[in-house]
């Protein structure tokens, strides 16, 4: 879900960065707003790490290959934290390995920053569910619904910017095929935020933010 | 009144078969010369390969060749083959070609200069990375984060004392 540079059309580039922006001017102005700001850095700072790695693990799924996203995780574990924390590792995976672009910074930290604040707002919103079952299975939805997220806004800034040039068609087939390569994804990060948080839960559940 | 009409109707029908048998005239004209000749010549052509990083490579994708003197407005388009590749000639314009592949959203840009003489240089997209390298610079993000976890886990000095 990385949208590379020369990719979008000036304008989406652009409203990308202004969005991105307003995004993380709100989340630091919540995180300000916060007793201890400085408290949930340490976390902050190792789940940035994870992020960044994560998207060089590829999972092949013929005919292409996803890799982890993680943002549902991020959202879950994060909160407000999430957003500065994805723009910083996509600034790496940029700069480092081409994925993704910076021009393209901004587009791609609203693909995947607003997913992970769904996905703190779901995980906080079922958070008095009292059943353990239930409680996971919202933890799954939380998961497996911010993938989902994350690959409807790629495909609608895609979609939306798509060059005249382009043949309209073939690329619409080609993004329709990536987005349903991406549904086995949903389920693994389904599964991946259920269990940490169950895990987390009955080990530490200071660690989640969105209690 | 009706001597005159039925004339004008054979005149125009006249004029009818007139204006046919000169179209079919005008288009056999070009029938005529039978002979088909092909002037064969050896050209340089530039031969590009699209690949993902996981070294899959993006057949069917599309590319979209830009002039040096206009990197808004493609001068070709087209798709790569199975294998990945596809195979342009550029014109006598001397300057920096680009050539773009995109496929899924997912794409890259290289580039082509070609100088007067008709020599070339090829400037990669983006270089690809070893295994090594990569997992080396993993490690120092990784490690810079643990760096900033351990500095904002220190014990803070209380401000009474």
């Amino acid at each position: 879900m990385h949208i590379p540079d020369g990719i979008l059309p000036l304008g989406l580039t652009l409203g990308g960065w202004v969005a991105a922006g307003g995004l993380t001017a709100i989340s630091l102005n919540r995180i300000a707003a916060q007793p201890d700001p400085r408290a949930a850095l340490p976390r902050a700072s190792m789940m940035t790490a994870a992020f960044f790695a994560a998207s060089l693990i590829h999972i092949p799924i013929p005919p292409t290959s996803v890799h982890l996203m993680l943002s549902g995780l991020m959202g879950a574990m994060l909160g407000w934290y999430a957003v500065p924390a994805i723009l910083i590792g996509l600034a790496f995976q940029a700069v480092m390995f081409g994925h993704g672009g910076l021009t393209t910074l901004g587009v791609n930290g609203v693909i995947l920053g607003l997913p992970a604040l769904a996905a703190f707002a779901l995980t906080r919103g079922f958070g008095h569910v009292g059943h353990p079952i239930a409680r996971m299975l919202a933890s799954f939805a939380t998961g497996a619904g911010a993938v989902l997220l994350a690959v409807g806004l790629f495909a609608a800034f895609l979609l939306a910017g798509l060059p005249a040039h382009l043949d309209a068609g073939a690329e619409r087939t080609a993004i329709m095929a990536l987005v349903i390569a991406h549904l086995p994804l949903a389920l693994a990060e389904g599964m991946i935020v259920a269990a940490v948080l169950t895990f987390l839960r009955r080990t530490s559940p200071d660690m989640i933010i969105a209690r | 009144m009706s001597v005159m009409s039925v004339r004008v109707i054979v005149l125009s029908a006249c004029a009818k078969h007139l204006i046919a048998g000169l179209v079919m005239l005008v288009l056999a004209g070009p029938a005529t010369a039978h002979g088909a000749f092909l002037d064969v010549a050896e050209v340089d052509a530039i031969r590009i390969q699209a690949r993902y990083d996981t070294g899959e490579v993006m057949g069917n994708a599309q590319v979209a060749v830009f002039p040096p003197d206009d990197p808004a407005q493609p001068w070709l388009v087209g798709q790569t083959d199975a294998t990945g590749h596809f195979v342009f000639t550029p014109d006598d314009r001397t300057g920096r070609w680009a050539v773009q592949v995109r496929e899924a959203g997912h794409g890259a840009i290289g580039y082509v200069e070609v100088g007067a003489n008709g020599t070339t240089t090829i400037t990669q997209g983006s270089a690809g990375l070893t295994w090594a390298q990569r997992l080396l610079m993993i490690a120092c993000v990784v490690w810079g984060a643990i760096g900033t976890a351990l500095y904002f886990r220190r014990p803070r000095p209380t401000k009474a004392a």
